[in-house]
């Protein structure tokens, strides 16, 4: 520890911003590139087929915004309990409560509701179930100061193991043979398309631009920021913390309570235990590479699904184990989030003699 | 840093070297000769030495066999109970080509379903193995009678059991997997009554650790032999270190060498050829296979040299009945746990009466 | 007398620093700097905030490393790569914040970090430490654990400490920031007797009067460069003030009286007590009246804080009453506060921690004062723009726009927008809470200007200070704090600096009040 140093950097010029960015970048190819060799496979045919393999066709663009749509929700809900310096690491429980009130909203109301009543209830239910999951954590956290993120945790496995009783006991499909699972929705329960990809882009995108008007423009979301930047200023000029933080974390467990809905309607077409699928984990990352900027946050899920959607395709085109692929995303992905903290931090190191490295 | 940097970039050059001089293109070649594509989809890793081996074994003889007509292409690890998941794995292997998607896994059912009912893939044709779903334009599904090598190590187990107790790895409280579970309880009480079956579930198709925390439950209970309806040779492993015995499931795959005795195994191959035969003939209609012994598409793996001569020849004499279609596990006077009637004396159960098989038969037991 | 040690002693250089420079970054903190030291000198090095004295002591003491020049000790040239290097060659710094461990005693504190035995001999060291402390008139109880103890007595045993590793030569960081006047003279005698030694102490320090009291010689750096290196006997304050700033400054602050009326503010027996319950604030009771400048003084946590959170509404008042223009305001939050329209500014202690955020550009820092009184849910930004143009071409606030974080800005300017937001609202009471800390000379004397223009416009003005020459030079009243009570009421022109002293640590005056 003593030959290095690292401090706080507190303002870097833009360029060096985007030269780290880029020998990041630079660094996690040729890095990549290693892992892959030592496979055997050409590496410059794998960085050509993860893009052909997110974008080359029309279906294939569609397969990376499907994966975006949940991605892009989930940051945005995490993204406004992060601008709060909130750390709700709670969206998989948020995500698969949504999805269970969307279920039941689903299942045990009429068949013959229409479509986009019946899809609006779902909707309405699954931010409502949401936002009560990430309710009762910040409650304590308000009244009490308990530690949000062991809470929210807890909350997750709550929530994904309430679902494993009901798949496993009252809600079991009696026509699956007694396999476990729930009874598959009926047709006016299922997000309809539009151009190959079920409605929930649309709906990520009308999010992104709420919770931007929200953050920017209201009084609530400037709020929620100064409690973020600073609990004792936001006492000084006279702001409700505890109220601020429930409703901040209302509308984020609501936002990732939609994603269960939208999952579980458009893709799913039920609820099972598994329905948050991580992405309440990986859109941690994804808020954060955004800096929690709703705009930023499509830019980089969809980036992010495009490593996915790629990581697929080599596996298939190129015959590479599973391993490789994942091996490749998370190799990227470590290098880019090395270069955050090489934008935040400086390094030094020192020798006896030598000077410090600033 | 300036040092490293000259090192990296170095280290660019040299593989930009290696980039160039490799050759591409020569799989692709592959693909593009041959007639029909065939895409698989696996829950587990191709070398998990079970249950997704098994598949990728009969993919393997299958694309040998029609020798460059038929290509293959394959996704491994495919997350089962992610439907997400499950379509763009599906979706993905069509995109690159396949004209016919084989799901490996009961999970995969509802995925296929929907692709192949959504009119966007009509030209594409599904085969899903275990499932109980399809249709009459492109879906078809697969399965065999398993129960009857499952009879099979039954009568292993029960010869060889000293405690009487018999312990069985479940996947799910399906009827897939109780079929198995009394078919082994039956067949293991035809040669000692006194044998009971002890079952528990893992809620999971594969899950090595949980597999072997259930097997080492069961050993703790005073189970000495162990078998199982679960993907990973995990529960061989946990008896093999308990000192007793083990039958496993899916692939003839003697890894703890010490308790293995055999296995109730599938050769996926004997449904996959004829299938894409006639496929590649334009005959193919979609249809609910079926397969048995008698076509060598469910088997028992060989007995190892750890089960005695005369346990062998008896567990023969029967395999031999069943070959030539004299005897079936469900058949005769069947009672389940609860005292209702599972089979009248006299009675041979067909398919669809096995199928609706809800619950264990006398002697099993079951904890969730 | 002094003098004459220093002549004696002439050719023993302690530490001689030539040519240092060090940047951080684009910021050139040290320039080209040198420094003398002899042995049996005190000798203060005097400069604005980031003047650069911290960073060249901190190579002396071997944290940083200078990117250019040597530094000699006693005549041999070193190179330091780390602190232990420093002590080793008998450096010793005393920092700022102390680093000592609560929980432990002195001694245990004396003894952490060296090589010592497995088995601490506890009467050997005993005995060591009370000869330390004989030498140099320390005055500490070895068996004492820090948490007990007063800011003088941590400060006793931080010397102590680097005496015993055997340190020549001391640095102090502004040593006298957290003490009152009596623990000053203390530190002045020991600071004294380690001279008559011939230790060679070097004091951090930008308070004028101090550098008289105790000093030989003086070294002025500004804006990174050491500018002279002058013999105090031969300058007075508002030279060394000139080579400090760079220009002539004046420091007179002009108070004016105005004739009483009804007070604005009545503070009625008030009490508030802490998360343990202990009073925080006892009892106390005074008015503040329109056009005047009632001062607080105190040693830290007397119960300032407590004073103008309770009036600002942030902490609500245990008993008593507080009236605003003759309405109770016990009870009401800050918020009930903006949106009833009670005219009160507060410029708190913790500037970027609770006037201000930090990360946030002027506009939004105005917002938080003005967004309450909007209405609907939309946050209207037009006003605040608008405004914040005209706070920063009053005040005169030196940034590259309205819409730079207030973090990036420096002390001065930094304060000079929360003042510019606080006093925009028009208040009736102004509460102030340490306004100049860590501001240089030239923007310290503007907070006052602004402070004395407010009062000439009728508003009660709370200050509460730290130096006690400013708060007797600016303030028609003092409040003195002591334990959370009020130990006098005084006025400045009626009693010395030492009395003050005396209130601050609990010893009440004969006459009570005023």
């Amino acid at each position: 520890m003593n030959f290095i140093r690292v401090t706080k950097r507190d303002d870097l010029p833009v360029r060096m911003e985007v030269i780290i960015r880029l020998v990041a970048i630079v660094l996690s190819l040729i890095a990549a590139g290693i892992v892959i060799l030592v496979f055997g496979v050409d590496p410059v045919r794998i960085f050509k087929s993860i893009i052909e393999g997110s974008l080359g066709t029309t279906l294939r663009i569609q397969q990376t915004v499907v994966k975006a749509v949940p991605l892009i929700i989930t940051s945005l809900g995490i993204m406004v309990a992060f601008k709060m310096k909130f750390w709700n690491i709670g969206a998989e429980g948020q995500i698969t409560m949504g999805a269970l009130a969307a279920t039941w909203v689903a299942l045990f109301m009429s068949d013959s509701m229409p479509l986009f009543a019946k899809l609006l209830l779902m909707a309405l239910a699954s931010m409502v179930a949401g936002g009560l999951w990430a309710f009762i954590p910040a409650f304590f956290k308000a009244k009490m100061g308990t530690n949000e993120t062991i809470f929210t945790l807890m909350m997750n496995y709550i929530a994904i193991k309430f679902v494993t009783y009901l798949q496993y006991g009252p809600w079991k499909d009696p026509n699956s043979n007694g396999f476990p699972k729930i009874a598959p929705f009926p047709e006016n329960a299922i997000l309809p398309s539009l151009f190959g990809v079920h409605i929930g882009w649309i709906i990520a995108i009308i999010c992104a631009i709420l919770i931007y008007l929200f953050m920017t423009h209201t009084k609530k979301g400037y709020e929620i920021a100064v409690v973020g930047e600073s609990t004792e200023t936001a006492r000084y000029a006279g702001m409700d913390i505890g109220k601020i933080i429930i409703i901040a974390m209302f509308v984020s467990g609501g936002l990732c309570g939609l994603v269960g809905m939208i999952q579980a309607s458009a893709i799913e077409k039920t609820l099972v235990s598994g329905i948050a699928n991580g992405y309440g984990f990986t859109a941690i990352i994804t808020a954060w590479l955004a800096k929690l900027n709703p705009v930023i946050i499509i830019v980089v899920c969809l980036a992010f699904s495009m490593l996915i959607q790629g990581g697929a395709y080599i596996q298939i085109a190129m015959n590479v184990p599973s391993a490789v692929s994942s091996i490749v995303q998370g190799i990227i992905l470590f290098f880019i989030m090395g270069a955050e903290f090489f934008l935040q931090y400086k390094v030094g190191f020192r020798h006896n003699e030598a000077k410090e490295v600033a | 840093m300036k040092k490293v940097l000259a090192i990296l970039l170095a280290l660019v050059m040299v593989f930009a070297f290696a980039a160039c001089g490799s050759t591409p293109a020569e799989d692709d070649g592959a693909a593009d000769a041959a007639e029909l594509t065939v895409g698989f989809i696996f829950i587990g890793a191709i070398n998990d030495g079970g249950y997704t081996q098994a598949h990728y074994d009969g993919m393997k003889a299958m694309e040998d066999y029609f020798g460059g007509k038929v290509a293959t292409k394959y996704l491994e690890n495919v997350n089962d109970s992610d439907k997400q998941a499950s379509l763009d794995a599906a979706r993905n292997l069509i995109d690159q080509g396949c004209n016919v998607i084989v799901g490996c896994s009961y999970g995969f059912m509802d995925a296929l379903d929907e692709l192949a009912n959504s009119g966007d893939y009509d030209d594409v044709k599904f085969l899903h193995f275990s499932g109980n779903k399809m249709n009459d334009k492109n879906f078809g599904n697969f399965f065999g009678a398993i129960e009857q090598p499952r009879y099979l190590s039954g009568m292993v187990a029960g010869s060889m059991t000293k405690s009487n107790k018999l312990g069985y790895v479940g996947a799910f409280p399906y009827t897939e997997v109780q079929i198995g579970i009394n078919a082994f309880t039956l067949g293991a009480q035809s040669v000692n009554p006194d044998a009971e079956v002890k079952v528990v579930y893992i809620n999971s198709w594969g899950d090595p650790e949980a597999e072997k925390a259930a097997a080492e439950q069961l050993l703790a209970e005073g189970c000495d032999i162990i078998a199982q309806h679960s993907d990973s040779t995990g529960p061989q492993l946990a008896a093999q270190d308990a000192g007793a015995y083990a039958i496993g499931y899916n692939y003839n795959n003697p890894v703890a060498a010490d308790a293995y005795l055999t296995a109730p195994i599938w050769h996926h191959e004997k449904f996959l050829i004829p299938t894409i035969e006639s496929i590649l003939a334009g005959k193919w209609t979609p249809e609910s296979y079926y397969g048995s012994m008698s076509e060598g598409y469910v088997d028992l793996a060989p007995m190892t040299d750890l089960v005695p001569a005369d346990v062998q020849d008896k567990v023969n004499a029967v395999k031999e009945k069943m070959v030539s279609g004299e005897f079936e596990p469900f058949s005769g006077k069947i009672e389940y746990a609860d005292g209702s009637i599972l089979c009248e004396d006299g009675q041979t159960l067909d398919r669809g009466q096995i199928w609706a098989i809800d619950k264990l038969v006398k002697g099993a037991v079951g904890v969730n | 007398m002094q003098n004459q040690a220093i002549e004696t002693k002439e050719n023993n250089i302690a530490i001689e620093m030539k040519g240092i420079s060090k940047s951080f970054g684009a910021l050139k903190a040290n320039n080209n700097v040198n420094l003398t030291v002899f042995d049996g000198e005190v000798h203060a090095l005097l400069g604005e905030n980031g003047a650069g004295k911290s960073t060249l002591m901190n190579m002396l003491s071997g944290i940083y490393t200078p990117d250019e020049g040597t530094i000699a000790i006693h005549g041999r040239s070193v190179s330091f790569s780390s602190p232990k290097d420093s002590i080793k060659l008998g450096i010793g710094m005393i920092h700022q914040h102390f680093k000592l461990v609560d929980v432990m005693t002195a001694k245990e504190n004396i003894i952490i970090g060296q090589p010592t035995d497995f088995v601490i001999k506890g009467k050997a060291l005993t005995k060591k430490v009370k000869e330390l402390s004989d030498r140099y008139g320390l005055d500490i109880d070895p068996d004492k654990k820090v948490y007990e103890m007063s800011v003088g007595e941590k400060q006793t045993l931080e010397i102590i400490k680097v005496l015993f590793r055997g340190a020549r030569i001391l640095i102090m960081d502004e040593p006298t920031a957290v003490l009152t006047p009596q623990e000053i003279k203390k530190l002045f005698g020991v600071i004294r007797n380690m001279k008559a030694q011939g230790c060679a102490v070097v004091i951090i320090t930008h308070k004028m009067n101090e550098v008289m009291e105790i000093s030989d010689r003086v070294t002025v750096l500004r804006k990174g460069e050491s500018i002279e290196t002058v013999v105090k006997n031969e300058v007075d304050i508002p030279k060394l003030i000139e080579m400090m700033v760079g220009k002539k400054v004046d420091l007179a602050i002009h108070k004016e009286s105005f004739p009483k009326s009804e007070p604005l503010l009545k503070m009625d027996g008030v009490t508030v007590l802490d998360a343990e319950g202990k009073s925080a604030l006892s009892d106390i009771n005074f008015d503040l009246y329109p056009n005047e400048i009632v001062g607080v003084a105190g040693v830290a946590n007397s119960g300032q804080k407590e004073l103008c959170e309770s009036i600002a509404g942030l902490v609500k008042a245990d008993k008593g009453r507080i009236f605003f223009e003759g309405e109770n305001i016990v009870g009401k939050t800050p918020r009930d506060i903006i949106v009833l329209g009670i005219r009160m500014g507060f410029i708190p202690e913790d500037r970027l921690g609770m006037g201000l955020v930090g990360g946030m550009d002027i506009v939004h820092n105005l917002i938080l004062k003005d967004y309450q009184n909007q209405p609907g849910i939309r946050l209207r930004r037009g006003p605040c723009i608008e405004k914040a143009k005209k706070i920063v071409e009053q005040l005169d606030i030196m940034t590259p726009s309205i819409y730079t974080p207030v973090k990036r800005l420096s002390g001065g300017n930094i304060q000079k927008v929360l003042l510019g937001r606080e006093i925009d609202s028009a208040p009736k009471v102004l509460i102030t809470a340490y306004p100049v800390r860590g501001l240089d000379i030239g923007a310290s004397y503007k907070i006052y200007d602004l402070l004395n223009e407010q009062k000439k416009n009728g508003v009660g003005v709370l200050f509460v200070g730290e130096d006690l020459d400013v708060l007797m030079d600016l303030c028609d009243r003092i409040i003195v704090l002591c334990h959370g009570e009020i130990t006098g009421i005084v006025n400045p022109s009626e009693v010395t600096k030492e009395d003050i002293g005396l209130l601050m640590t609990g010893h009440r005056l004969e006459q009570e009040e005023e």
